[in-house]
């Protein structure tokens, strides 16, 4: 049979998911019980800051009918006394992940949500395996498998008990169901935690749409491997959108003589989210990706919704600017692992701080004013969120917000507020029924109604046996029972006469107390055993002596057991000491550095790498962080910083022409062999302990590489070490934008793809010049025509196209000779200059080529033979590069060797090369090969005042950086670091301690069980 | 100045290469003929200080005299060395020199033996003496290099071999230098109990072995067959091979130290990134250190940024025995003396960091009796240099390995002379 039948087959099930309504018609007797309940004397918390105090709450099916002091209670009224009750809204959450299979279990899982008979699947399945081309063959959907825009929470959605009554159990009624796979991951939906058919429960469909920045393996599909290809595909996919509706727009207008644009549904089902009509609710793993979001949206203007990840604190400023509602979760980390000191060793002092801080991060967001909402997702259990909660609460969350951002504010944002987020009259019977505050943890939920129906979530205790009782008894004369030990472990002694038996198998089970003694110590015979019914205040035995006498007993309570206060132990209760730091780690800053009006360097030799040389008892003046002059016999300025440099060296700042450091979710992307759309700019991780350490080195300058796994790799990044600053303001402004284009062992490897040969990969970026050539003929006929359909933004060859236009340039890794030459004599055919090779082994078989091409050659001192290409690889390439004229510069292409380029450089003087050229290899030619030497690379009136104190001469290898600054303020210190290397010792021992002394507690805290209340509930009705 | 020095040089290569033709450029250098004396340079002895417009005298490969007065026999040749400087040639203590060749091409690469336990299988015997590596390394001032295997638990012994010579056997300085063990990672406890057991179990039955062949002869002893493995490692529970133990975080070396201890065996530690928070222990139970390598980034977020570069200098100021060793891959063997400059920058006095990489490692090979300093009775294997031999920027001058005057030629500069004829040819 034709698997593609079964398929289709599938698919029509797809569409009859789901139960009945109101609509359906009734099978067996009608249901008519009253729906009418008065719930009297409770404490109502109508909303935030609105309580009554004593006051009754009336619901008629499944709404509020009146709330207050006064109610008059209806006769048909069910009447519960909820004495000593808080009743609150129900809580709302933004973010639920239930009601949909886990998308990364494979396709298998994915069949489910498709509510595809088990007889089908097998068949079906083979159409959504990862690696299969899945669903992208049937229907108009989108070629990219994590794109699922398309996909619906309203239609797909399968109600799961377990998981409601989880959410329930901690308080929630009503939740935005969020599809669990995608970068896109389709439409979410708001459903109400009762107990219903799917089209009473699923009250609001298409609320948002939801994303992320992480793709779902068990989708398939190749691309994108890596965070830039994902941030990549979501940009394209907008402009797609866009270019969606302007086509068809078009075509709607007047379709005769045009090509009929594509239907997608994909995109048809951002058009609403792209004309802000729906928010859409991005999920971020940390405040980096938070940015990145907030970056995306401004881009192509959404109505953005963000669900944090409790990172948030560590930029509150930046995430205040951003005026984005946040989802957020309660996400607090376990207790480092620091059993051991040599385990504690391993522990970073930013983990640990995380730690310390984290239960802090919905508190401090809100007294900032940020607007919160409370999720319960994110967490290894849901029902640790109250938990969580109350030590948000512990730690700096007001209880008014808390609730606000359970209730008000989540209703508002999902637009339900008419219906949901207070206990007003005439909203939606959906409450906490709780024997206290909610906030604090030896309170219990005991209901949660949903919809007007009521649904028990923690049983009502037996009364608790334990606490001292007296027993009058003929048979037993006068004795005192005492129970006591744990709920789950019961103990006891009975007295008689002022002696003291220890009781033996103490149970206690449904109102059920039995128990044994030795009766001899006690004047009894044998062991006497008893049982009995308890109720609040009496015990009514029955038991059994050894002589076979069946006795009656009774026993009136004397005193209730003893209920321990609020059990904090082992909970990260105490509030944080740390100072916040930019970044929140190690070496962190608690400030920007200083940049002085003005600083005067004196003393020291000057390499300046500019026309001036190298100047002996030299000063430097630098105002407003750019440098004014070099040279002997300047005067201080007023009020101008003094660096006493004498005996010392000055170098400008290092720069890095090839490194690949701090770039976050992957170097390379590897989903497809020309990926020019992706940005090294978009995934900068700031926050990398490299940075520091390179400052640490007198680096301050780099450009951030894509790998080289494919012939056209992505844009690179131009930055400066500014140690605690944004990824954003990392970015140079002014070097000229890079494209890597990669050749040789690297790009061919790949047997099931193209290019297999140096003679493919010649091709392969000739074809992609060539679409790039006809990609702007497209855009220029267009500019002309204006009329029909517009051509669409491609990303990939808007890239290309802006080498073409010489906006951007290129640097290409290579090796060999042959493939270089190829490059170069390619680019000058179809109208494109290398600005760059990097690795560059072979450069010094062809300098002359290079030279006349204007190509300049990135390369290492003394790297080769660690693969075959390399394996030409001498340490003279420079000296004859540099002979032959070829713009020469050393590169790292490796995170710690780019912490020490000064000794790189160093090597590079045994081969013959002068002790300034052996500089500018680092300093003012890779400035030159980035575009960037009007700005950073030598010490000139007007350029960056980046630049290095040296402890010696600098190209020596007994020498260190003393002191590294960047724009004029001094970001690395080695006499400051000596002081600071002791104080994240201090910061880390203190935290450890910390952390120490709540595990002990914890340890012990599972063992000393917190007991509950001894006064009962009390049930005044049934369900 | 300099330009025309190299300009000098470089006509002084290419008339070498057209007398003697490109193959004879990288020969092994000829026995030494007669005597020889370097005169007026500056001798750094490394053992005895420095000896200012000094002289090295050696015949028959062995240093005859040193000093200022120091007796120049009639036939010898003199070179005249005035404003240069003697060293003593360097050690490269842990090196695949020899053993691989690109590191990408399994085919090249001669490390890892199949299996764990390889006490039996000798580097020496796989020195590729024809290796493009080995003539850098030998004009870069190292003579000596410890070829040792890698993979495994019991990788096998190392060999110290000479940078000169036409095969392996002439080349070898000395067989069994050391067992190679890999202490296994700690982290994962599965992992390193079933490794620890096969590494105990080898030391047990290697005992076994040794005390059955030790009784062979006796009454009632039968004859025993041979294991190789166990025959390999009998030198090792004598005492006499010492074992080199790669391990590298503190709780690998802490249980190597214990383990060592009650094996009864000569333990050298090698890696010992993490020996600075165990210093105490180290010194207490005399275990040298073959640090390596220097020149690194801190294992820990929260390291200092300087961490792997003061090491030397926190074992030299406890007082411990240590040596420092280059890069192990071999194209690589010539950046050993960039690993004692960094942690000179770091901390270490400069006599100390150029002690590291030539007595020091000597001392812990065993092998100070013949090499590692500038003294009457060992082998004149020197460095003619015009620096301090670890400063980035020295030239190697010139290199004699057991008197023998090396060729100063390698790929390097033979693909360097190469394409400056192919510039030279297109400006005329």
């Amino acid at each position: 049979m034709d698997r593609f039948f079964y398929f289709f087959i599938a698919i029509f099930f797809l569409c009859h998911a789901g139960g009945a309504g109101q609509t359906s018609p009734v099978t067996g007797l009608r249901d008519n019980t009253p729906s009418v309940y008065a719930l009297t004397n409770a404490k109502i918390v109508v909303s935030p800051g609105n309580t009554i105090e004593k006051g009754t709450l009336v619901i008629r099916d499944g709404i509020i009918e009146s709330a207050g002091t006064s109610v008059q209670i209806p006769g048909d009224a069910w009447v519960a006394d909820m004495e000593g009750k808080t009743i609150y809204p129900g809580f709302i959450d933004l973010w639920a992940e239930t009601g949909f299979p886990d998308p990364d279990e494979g396709g298998r899982d994915l069949l489910e949500s498709m509510n595809i008979p088990p007889e089908y699947a097998e068949l079906v399945a083979q159409f959504i395996r990862p690696g299969s081309d899945q669903l992208s063959s049937a229907g108009a959907l989108h070629w990219n498998p994590q794109i699922r825009s398309w996909y619906d929470a309203a239609s797909a959605y399968r109600h799961d008990d377990e998981k409601a009554e989880k959410l329930r159990s901690q308080g929630f009624v009503i939740v935005n169901v969020v599809p669990p796979a995608g970068i896109f991951r389709g439409r979410t939906a708001v459903v109400s935690l009762g107990e219903n058919d799917n089209n009473r429960l699923i009250t609001k469909s298409n609320v948002s749409q939801a994303m992320s920045f992480e793709t779902s393996r068990g989708l398939g599909g190749r691309y994108p491997t890596s965070l830039m290809g994902v941030i990549s595909l979501i940009r394209q996919t907008w402009y797609d959108t866009n270019w969606y509706r302007r086509a068809h727009t078009a075509y709607l207008d007047d379709p005769r003589g045009l090509e009929r644009p594509e239907l997608n549904l994909a995109l048809e089902s951002l058009l609403d989210a792209a004309l802000r009509d729906k928010p859409v609710l991005f999920d971020v793993a940390d405040e980096i990706a938070f940015m990145k979001a907030v970056d995306i949206a401004s881009e192509f203007d959404l109505n953005l919704w963000i669900r944090g990840s409790g990172y948030e604190y560590r930029r509150l400023d930046v995430i205040k600017d951003a005026g984005v509602p946040l989802v957020l979760p309660l996400n607090f980390p376990q207790v480092p692992d620091i059993e051991s000191p040599e385990d504690a060793m391993n522990v970073s002092l930013e983990s640990l701080r995380h730690w310390d801080f984290a239960p802090e991060n919905p508190g401090r967001l809100n007294s900032a004013g940020i607007r919160i909402a409370l999720t319960a997702s994110g967490l290894s259990n849901n029902e640790s969120f109250l938990d969580q909660l109350r030590l948000a609460v512990d730690r700096g969350l007001e209880e008014d917000a808390a609730l606000a951002a359970l209730t008000q504010t989540p209703a508002e944002m999902l637009g339900i507020i008419s219906q949901y987020g207070s206990l007003e009259k005439g909203k939606v019977a959906s409450f906490i029924v709780a024997d206290g505050s909610v906030f604090k943890s030896s309170t219990k939920i005991e209901e949660v109604w949903v919809d007007g129906a009521p649904f028990e979530v923690e049983k009502p205790p037996d009364p608790d046996v334990r606490g001292k009782w007296e027993i009058k008894s003929a048979d037993l004369g006068d004795l005192t029972l005492d129970i006591g030990g744990t709920e789950s472990r019961l103990s006891g002694s009975i007295k008689k006469n002022e002696k003291d038996v220890n009781l033996l198998s103490v149970k206690f089970d449904k109102h059920r107390l039995s128990f044994g003694f030795p009766g001899d110590s006690v004047g009894m015979e044998g062991i006497v055993r008893l049982s009995a019914s308890v109720s609040e205040t009496e015990l009514y035995g029955i038991g059994e002596l050894a002589d076979g006498t069946f006795i009656n007993w009774k026993a009136v309570r004397r005193t209730l057991h003893e209920n321990s206060d609020d059990d904090n132990s082992g909970k990260n209760s105490e509030m944080s000491e740390g100072r916040i730091l930019y970044p929140s780690m190690e070496y962190g800053f608690e400030a920007k550095p200083k940049m002085p009006d003005h600083l005067h360097v004196k003393n020291a030799t000057i390499w300046t790498q500019g026309p001036q040389g190298r100047i002996e008892n030299a000063d430097m003046l630098v105002s407003n962080g750019r440098v004014v002059q070099v040279g002997s016999g300047i005067s201080t300025p007023r009020g101008a910083v003094v660096v006493d440099a004498t005996g010392k060296h000055v170098t400008p700042g290092l720069v890095d022409p090839h490194l690949h450091t701090s770039i976050r979710g992957g170097v390379n992307e590897t989903g497809n062999n020309m990926t020019p759309e992706t940005r090294i700019e978009d995934v900068i991780d700031p926050d990398n302990i490299w940075i520091y350490r390179l400052l640490a080195g007198g680096m301050t300058t780099a450009n951030l590489l894509h790998g080289s796994a494919n012939p056209v790799g992505g844009q690179d990044a131009v930055i400066k070490m500014r140690w605690g600053s944004l990824a954003g303001d990392m970015l140079i402004q002014g070097a000229k934008p890079g494209l890597k284009l990669a050749l040789g062992e690297n790009v061919v490897r790949n047997s099931n793809e193209y290019p297999n040969t140096r003679m493919g990969a010649e091709q392969i970026i000739r074809d992609a010049f060539q679409a790039a050539k006809d990609y702007m003929e497209e855009w220029n006929q267009w500019e002309q025509r204006k009329t029909g359909i517009p051509p669409r933004k491609d990303l990939q060859l808007e890239a290309m196209a802006e080498v073409l236009r010489g906006e951007r340039i290129i640097h290409a890794h290579a090796y060999r000779q042959d493939e270089m030459q190829m490059l170069m004599r390619l680019g000058e055919e179809m109208g494109f200059n290398i600005a760059s090779f990097e690795h560059t082994v072979e450069g010094y078989k062809i300098a002359d080529i290079l030279s006349d091409h204007e190509a300049a050659a990135v390369i290492w001192t003394d790297w080769s033979s660690f693969k075959v290409e390399s394996d030409d690889g001498i340490i003279y390439n420079a000296r004859i590069l540099l002979e032959q004229g070829v713009l020469t510069a050393l590169h790292s292409d490796n995170t710690q060797l780019s912490t020490r380029m000064n000794w790189e450089a160093g090597k590079i003087l045994a081969t013959g090369i002068d002790e300034i050229t052996a500089m500018d290899l680092i300093t003012i030619n890779p400035a030159r090969i980035l575009g960037a030497d009007e700005l950073v690379g030598s010490l000139e009136p007007g350029k960056h005042a980046d630049f290095v104190i040296w402890s010696g001469h600098p190209l020596s290898g007994f020498t260190h950086a003393e002191q590294t600054w960047v724009d004029g303020r001094k970001y690395f210190d080695r006499k400051e670091d000596l002081v600071r290397r002791k104080e994240v010792r201090k910061e880390r021992a203190a935290l450890i301690q910390k952390a120490a002394a709540k595990s002990a507690e914890a340890g012990q805290g599972s063992s000393r069980q917190s007991t509950k209340s001894a006064v009962s509930t009390t049930r005044t009705f049934e369900k | 100045m300099k330009i025309i020095n190299d300009i000098m040089k470089a006509l002084i290569y290419l008339i070498t290469i057209a007398c003697i033709g490109e193959l004879q450029a990288q020969l092994p250098a000829a026995l030494q003929s007669g005597p020889v004396a370097l005169k007026g340079g500056t001798i750094v002895t490394v053992s005895g200080g420095e000896i200012p417009g000094g002289t090295v005298v050696f015949d028959n490969g062995i240093i005859t005299a040193v000093g200022i007065d120091a007796d120049i026999p009639d036939q010898a040749e003199v070179i005249d060395i005035t404003g240069k400087y003697v060293y003593p040639a360097m050690i490269h203590a842990r090196s695949s020199l020899g053993l691989s060749e690109i590191g990408r091409v399994t085919e090249t690469v001669d490390l890892n033996e199949h299996g764990t336990i390889n006490p039996n299988v000798r580097a020496q015997v796989a020195y590729h003496a024809e290796s493009d590596h080995i003539a850098p390394a030998r004009t870069h001032g190292i003579a000596l290099t410890v070829a040792t295997p890698a993979g495994g638990i019991i990788s096998g012994l190392s060999a110290a071999m000479l940078t000169d010579g036409w095969d392996w056997e002439e080349m070898t300085f000395e067989a069994s230098t050391a067992l190679i063990i890999n202490w296994p990672d700690m982290r994962n406890a599965t992992a390193r109990d079933n490794a620890l057991e096969q590494l105990s179990e080898a030391f047990l039955e290697a005992r076994r072995y040794k005390k059955a062949k030790e009784a062979a002869g006796g009454d009632a002893v039968p004859h025993h067959k041979i294991d190789v493995r166990w025959e390999a490692m009998i030198p090792v529970l004598k005492k006499e091979v010492p074992v080199h133990i790669n391990a590298n975080e503190l709780r690998q070396i802490q249980s190597a130290i214990n383990w060592a201890e009650k094996e009864n065996i000569r333990m050298v530690l090698v890696g010992g990134r993490d020996a600075g928070y165990v210093l105490p222990q180290l010194k207490d139970k005399n275990i040298p250190v073959i640090v390596t390598p220097v020149i690194g980034g801190p294992a820990r977020q929260w390291e200092e940024y300087d961490r792997s570069y003061s090491l030397p200098g926190m074992l030299y100021d406890a007082g411990i025995e240590y040596c420092i060793a280059g890069d192990f891959a071999a194209p690589y063997t010539i950046r050993l003396p960039n690993h004692p400059a960094s942690a000179v920058a770091f901390g270490l006095p400069e006599e100390e960091a150029v002690r590291s990489v030539t007595l020091y490692p000597a001392r812990i090979l065993g092998i100070e009796d013949r090499m590692g300093s500038v003294e009457v009775g060992k082998d004149a294997s020197l460095i003619v240099s015009e620096g301090n031999i670890i400063e980035l920027s020295n030239r190697v001058e010139q290199v004699f390995i057991r008197g023998r005057q090396i060729h100063m030629d390698d790929k390097h500069r033979r693909l360097f002379e190469r394409y400056r004829e192919r510039y030279s040819r297109m400006e005329k």
